[in-house]
């Protein structure tokens, strides 16, 4: 007797979800794109936000900058999330193991006592702005329309609290466990002048009624903030006996590199879109040169306290 | 020895999966002339010459970085000579 082995294909009657196939055709399609595209309701609201009348509850007119198809924007580390999780998971892993490390063996607090100051008095308290933006930012996950942005959103979001967390881990390890320079960053953060002028500039832009110039606000901030605090400081920390501090702000750079991903392509998005680019352009340029001028003098001041502690960088 | 005067074919073949539909439609992308078959779990990838993929494009398609290294991963058969498998490009054809 004799078996003849066979296999036979079946065909599955569609090969991904409909919101998927209306754009792209019936094609297999990834997570991301099963999972995101057209995804937030568009129609048949029954109410009215009543607190603001001329809107819907999902609308594209919460801000100033379009988009013809609001999927015309896609995360370029299509996170959904899994990935999402997954990727910040492993980001916390490495933070947490370079922190045992230096806990271990009290790098942190062996720091020359300028360092130790600076890291007191100018980095720690900034987990505050990192809760600020996380405000901001989340109000863009409310407002903003369509899923992929409101996405990237709500996960950069998250991130702050991420980064404020780390900073608070930072302060911690730095009082020996104890919660004294997290107590001193507070007080630092409402009264020390040098962070007067990042707090007046947060605690204003979370007013602003337009969400995506509020994020873009806040953009303006950490792309003076990051590099110059983070990356800029990384040479002066390992030549000045405070290698800890670089070993800590290599995490703060890496996220930053991760969250250029989705706001450059956003950017991009807006400046090229096919109805609205020269609108959008327009409306870019004024946030740019109204929050990029504030942003500049809070970070200059940040930036004298740090040449006060640890001597010119610049 | 004659000229062949047909390019000789080679071929990948990849496991079908969620994981490895960016990199297939990366090797589409930089491949005009392949043609794509779908068996239960497994895409034959086949083209005349040469197959090239790019790890730019791959990464492009997937959202994060990927070495090249991971098509290990992917990869269940294929046809050719690996020509060239550096950090940016794998190249598969027939060298003789």
């Amino acid at each position: 007797m004799q078996y003849e082995l066979r296999y036979q294909v079946i065909e599955p009657k569609r090969q991904t979800y409909q919101n998927v196939i209306d754009r792209l055709g019936d094609q297999p399609a990834s997570r991301y794109l099963e999972g995101t595209l057209d995804v937030e309701p568009r129609e048949n609201f029954h109410y009215r936000p009543t607190w603001i009348q001329d809107r819907e509850l999902y609308d594209p007119r919460y801000t100033a900058l379009q988009l013809t198809d609001a999927y015309s924007f896609l995360d370029p580390r299509q996170y959904y999330y899994t990935p999402y999780v997954t990727n910040r998971a492993a980001a916390h892993d490495e933070f947490g193991k370079t922190l045992a490390y230096l806990e271990k063996r009290e790098l942190l607090a062996k720091m020359p006592a300028q360092w130790r100051d600076l890291v007191a008095s100018v980095v720690v308290p900034l987990r505050h702005f990192e809760s600020g933006a996380q405000l901001i930012t989340v109000n863009g996950a409310r407002f903003a329309y369509g899923t992929s942005l409101e996405q990237c959103c709500t996960y950069a979001a998250f991130d702050r609290i991420g980064n404020a967390q780390m900073l608070s881990r930072v302060g911690i390890a730095l009082a020996n466990g104890t919660a004294d320079v997290l107590t001193g960053a507070k007080s630092d953060w409402l009264e020390a002048a040098h962070l007067q002028p990042l707090r007046r500039l947060v605690e204003e832009i979370m007013i602003v009624d337009d969400w995506a110039e509020a994020v873009l606000a806040v953009d303006a901030v950490d792309q003076l903030l990051y590099p110059k605090l983070y990356a800029g400081l990384d040479e002066a920390a390992l030549l000045g006996g405070a290698g800890a501090y670089s070993l800590v702000s290599q995490h703060f750079t890496s996220w930053f590199a991760d969250q250029r991903k989705w706001l450059d392509a956003l950017t991009n998005a807006w400046q090229s879109d096919p109805e609205h680019a020269d609108a959008n352009t327009a409306v870019l340029q004024q946030i740019e040169q109204t929050w990029g001028a504030r942003a500049q003098e809070a970070v200059d001041t940040i930036d004298a306290a740090i040449n006060a502690r640890i001597g010119d960088q610049s | 020895m004659s000229v062949p005067t047909t390019r000789r074919q080679v071929g990948i073949d990849l496991q079908e999966s969620e994981e490895n539909r960016p990199l297939i439609e990366a090797i589409r992308q930089d491949n005009p002339e392949l043609t794509i078959r779908h068996l239960p779990g497994l895409v034959k990838l086949q083209s005349a010459g040469q197959i090239v993929i790019n790890r730019e494009t791959v990464e492009e398609h997937l959202g994060r970085e990927w070495d090249t290294g991971e098509f290990q991963l992917a990869i269940v058969s294929y046809a050719g000579n690996f020509s060239e498998w550096d950090d940016d490009q794998i190249i598969v054809k027939w060298e003789h």
